[in-house]
């Protein structure tokens, strides 16, 4: 009698504990970010958010371009004291024109931890991308969402 | 039904299997062990590098030449033949000075020590020394100095040894000063940058990405110069690289700018019921919990693979003339005013602080302030260095009471001990007729020499050397009985009160003791030694900010005569004291350190603060004895455009409020919300922020595996079996 009083009470924490996780389930998901310009970009700048307030960043990874081999900045401000995250990223190359990427390209890919089971609806801006000689140039921003266990 | 509901439902079915095994008593389960196993060996005698240092001087004359050397210099010639060893090329101009230590077979060990089934390294036995299996390999640090501003990048590169998954955990210091800044996690090519984030929101983002088997990096400060980094799910055979950036700026006593890089946190004495404790632990043992600050220790005969490397790049502005260090290094010029400098391949063993010195031109050094603007706000950060006058013979000396407080516990026996003992014989050699002294020591309790301050009588010098020559080191830091001693007795006001505190500052309660400084400080100055290779630079500099005072580093090699001389003859002639700063034209605010300390020859005074408006010349004035003297500082190199000054600034407030939680009662949590704002808004690590970097690209299968905390050696000079264990 005592294991199966045992059994219920250990069931029982099991499972408020489980509910209390679940109220904190969180997943990780990384968002390659792609600028398509069919002229060679040399600075760009994006902002990203999500418009349900599920994802927190927790890491911005520099693009595949080697003449953009810094880790991108984000804006602080953008992410400071936050309740959910947007964030401001931007970079710029100094290197030769031919070395610039163009076409589609990765520029960033953005880490983040999203709560709830929902699918996040982000929301991707553009916020300008220019050529070397500080022209505004004609481009446009894609993402993919990735998860770690669909490597 | 939704995947929450399934994943609720396969729990549950999960939890009733696994609780009916548990039940009926056929198995039970337990978590892997959560330190890294370590096999214990005897100990032994260690095979010790011979000697230890190296001094290079690269070629110009200076008519200073004779002046004091700088604090904390192994000073040892050469006495074997190195002609063979490996250094690169030597310019003419340049001198190397090495001893090398033992070289040993290197025949393979097939004996294993790993947190798992077993690791992939052998042991190379060299002695009784037994290498140990550990995660961090290498920490290579790239500094630039510009002017006295350095900008330092730390990598850890960290490899996992062994055959299952691994969290490393590594315990680490960095400079008391330090404002850091920028945290890289290095995969391969990949570079992922960190977050700022409040510090358990940094903490649970790791927890959540380590047990769901993410690589997963967090880098959290215990105290302002010590710091913990964490790495998770570092897979068999991987490697994951941490990148931390930061700024500080250096000290300048008698001509020499100092660079200091900490290799090694020094074992801490946490005194009982301390909340908030460093806790040393031999290197192998276990039961720590996941939450509290442990150091482990690798045993004396013991050690890991993790090496150093370190590389300044120097650009004085004006003429260098001379260069030193602690350790062996190799030093290029490009031009008068820049230099290269490198630590030897033969000095590279993480056990005691980088001290690297450069002496620049008095003559072409002159105060100066140094300014940033924020191009939108039109905030203004400054931050000023007040050069004192290099001889002070023409200054008065004024009678002196001198109270020497001896740190005589167990990490100062030996060496730490008769260097405090030697430097205070050599004081006692300075004082004067109509000086007093008193002498006290503290270990577990605190005795004195006299009931009161005696005369500074040959007698009394007598008796004082005797009492000396019995103190030993032994059992725990109760600095806390050493401040009530010094400070707790009434002020001569005929007198200039020094008390002198000598210790490595091994202590784990650093914040009692600073506030235990501010409630007791009264007239008294506080100039202390901190001695040892590994001295708690935290605790004496933020002692000597409360005491108005200063602080000199007494090595194991130092010579305490020339240092206690050097010491005693500055502090004994202020050059100017009770300075105040009228600001001209800029609307200062914040300013740090908030009271001004007095200006001694030698040592510079820092300001460092806000403005607005333009900035404009200053005047600095102060007595000089019963006369009033004034100082002019030019702005005129002002419009040099310095960001870091910013974050230099808010760490100096980060550090000023941190130290105000000392003694200011704080019911509502003001103080801990305005560090916690100001390390958000400038994106300054601190007590209440953390930084964190998640690479969710990829995800590790099964638990995260075991935690394995990298152990590291004792400072040189200091006793495993009196600190650790």
């Amino acid at each position: 009698m005592k294991k199966y009083l045992a059994l219920l009470v250990l069931v029982g924490l099991w499972m408020a504990g489980a509910a209390s996780a679940d109220e904190h389930d969180v997943r990780f998901a990384a968002v390659d970010i792609y600028l398509d310009s069919a002229e060679p970009v040399a600075a760009w700048q994006f902002e990203l958010s999500d418009r349900d307030g599920l994802m927190k960043v927790v890491g911005v990874e520099q693009g595949e371009s080697p003449a953009f081999k810094r880790v991108p900045y984000y804006d602080r401000e953008a992410v400071r004291l936050g309740e959910a995250d947007r964030i401001i990223v931007a970079d710029y190359s100094l290197a030769a024109v031919d070395e610039l990427p163009s076409g589609r390209a990765r520029i960033a890919t953005i880490h983040l931890m999203l709560s709830g089971d929902d699918d996040a609806d982000f929301n991707l801006q553009l916020v300008t991308a220019t050529t070397h000689d500080g022209v505004v140039t004609d481009a446009r921003l894609s993402h993919v969402v990735r998860t770690g266990s669909e490597q | 039904m939704t995947n929450r509901e399934m994943g609720m439902m396969f729990r549950i079915l999960a939890t009733l299997f696994i609780s009916a095994i548990i039940v009926i008593g056929c198995a039970s389960t337990e978590m892997a062990d959560m330190e890294t196993v370590g096999t214990a060996i005897p100990p032994g005698e260690s095979d010790i590098e011979d000697v230890v240092v190296t001094s290079q001087k690269i070629g110009r004359s200076s008519s200073r030449r004779a002046q004091s050397v700088p604090q904390s210099l192994y000073m040892t010639a050469p006495t074997k033949d190195y002609s063979q060893a490996d250094f690169g090329p030597l310019a003419s101009d340049e001198e190397l000075w090495v001893i090398a230590k033992p070289t040993f077979d290197g025949q393979a060990d097939n004996q294993d020590t790993s947190p798992g089934t077993g690791a992939m390294l052998a042991h190379v036995p060299e002695g009784n020394i037994k290498e140990v299996p550990l995660p961090l390999k290498h920490t290579d640090v790239k500094a630039r100095i510009d002017g006295y501003i350095s900008t330092v990048n730390v990598r850890q590169q960290f490899h996992n040894p062994f055959d299952t998954k691994i969290e490393a955990t590594y315990m680490f210091p960095l400079p008391e000063k330090s404002a850091v800044s920028e945290f890289l996690m290095i995969i391969g090519d990949r570079k992922i940058r960190g977050i700022l984030r409040e510090k358990e929101e940094a903490e649970a983002i790791y927890r959540e990405a380590r047990s769901q088997g993410y690589q997963a990096s967090l880098l959290v400060q215990h105290r302002p110069n010590i710091f913990e980094q964490k790495v998770a799910n570092i897979e068999p055979g991987e490697s994951i690289d941490v990148d931390i950036k930061y700024f500080h700026t250096l000290a300048y006593n008698d001509g020499w700018y100092s660079f200091v890089f900490p290799t090694v946190v020094g074992p801490r004495y946490n005194p009982p019921g301390h909340s908030d404790p460093i806790i040393p632990v031999p290197h192998g043992s276990t039961g720590t919990a996941e939450n509290s600050a442990t150091i482990p220790y690798l045993r004396p005969d013991e050690r890991s693979g993790h090496d150093i490397s370190i590389n300044v790049e120097i650009d004085a502005g004006v003429v260098i003339e001379e260069l030193q260090s602690t350790h062996q290094i190799k030093a290029t010029r490009s031009s008068d005013s820049k230099a290269q400098v490198r630590l030897a391949a033969q000095s590279t063993i993480p056990n005691r602080d980088f001290v690297l010195n450069f002496q620049v031109a008095g003559d072409t050094v002159k105060s100066n302030l140094m300014t940033y603007q924020d191009s939108q706000t039109g905030q203004g950060y400054f931050t000023m260095m007040l050069y004192p006058p290099m001889e002070h013979a023409s200054f008065a000396r004024r009678r002196m009471e001198m109270v020497f407080v001896l740190d005589c516990s167990g990490s100062m026996n030996g060496r730490p001990l008769e260097q405090a003992k030697n430097a205070v014989n050599v004081a006692l050699d300075h004082l004067q007729e109509g000086d007093t002294f008193q002498i006290i020591r503290f270990s577990e309790n605190s005795t004195q020499l006299g009931a009161a301050p005696l005369a500074a009588t040959r007698e009394n010098i007598s008796m004082a050397r005797r009492y000396l020559a019995n103190l030993h080191g032994t059992g725990g830091t109760q600095m806390i009985e050493g401040i009530k001693a010094a400070l707790d007795f009434p002020h001569d006001p005929s007198r200039l009160r020094f008390v002198s505190f000598m210790t490595d500052g091994y202590i784990g309660n650093e914040l009692d003791i600073i506030g235990a400084v501010h409630d007791r400080i009264g007239e008294s100055r506080i100039f202390s030694f901190g001695v040892g290779s590994s001295v708690n630079r935290y605790l004496l500099e933020r002692m000597a900010k409360e005491g108005r005072g200063a602080v000199a580093y007494l090595g194991p090699q130092d010579s305490a005569k020339d240092i206690m001389k050097n010491f005693f003859g500055r502090i004994s002639h202020p050059a100017l004291t009770d300075l105040e700063i009228n600001w001209g034209g800029m609307a200062v605010s914040d300013v740090y350190p908030a009271q001004i300390p007095d200006m001694f020859v030698g040592r510079a005074v820092v300001v460092t603060g806000k403005f607005l408006g333009a900035a404009s010349d200053v005047s600095v004035s102060g007595y000089r004895g019963a006369d009033r003297h004034t100082m002019a500082v030019s702005a005129a190199g002002a419009g040099e455009d310095k960001t870091q000054i910013s974050r230099i600034w808010a760490r100096l407030r980060i550090a000023d409020l941190a130290d105000r939680q000392a003694w200011q009662p704080d019911p509502h949590g003001e103080l801990e919300n305005s560090i916690r704002t100001t390390a958000l808004e400038y994106q300054l690590m601190s007590d209440y922020t953390s930084f964190v970097a998640v690479d969710t690209s990829h995800q590790t299968e099964g638990e995260f595996g075991v935690t394995v905390n990298q152990a590291v050696p004792v400072p040189e000079g200091v006793r495993y079996e009196t600190t650790v264990e």
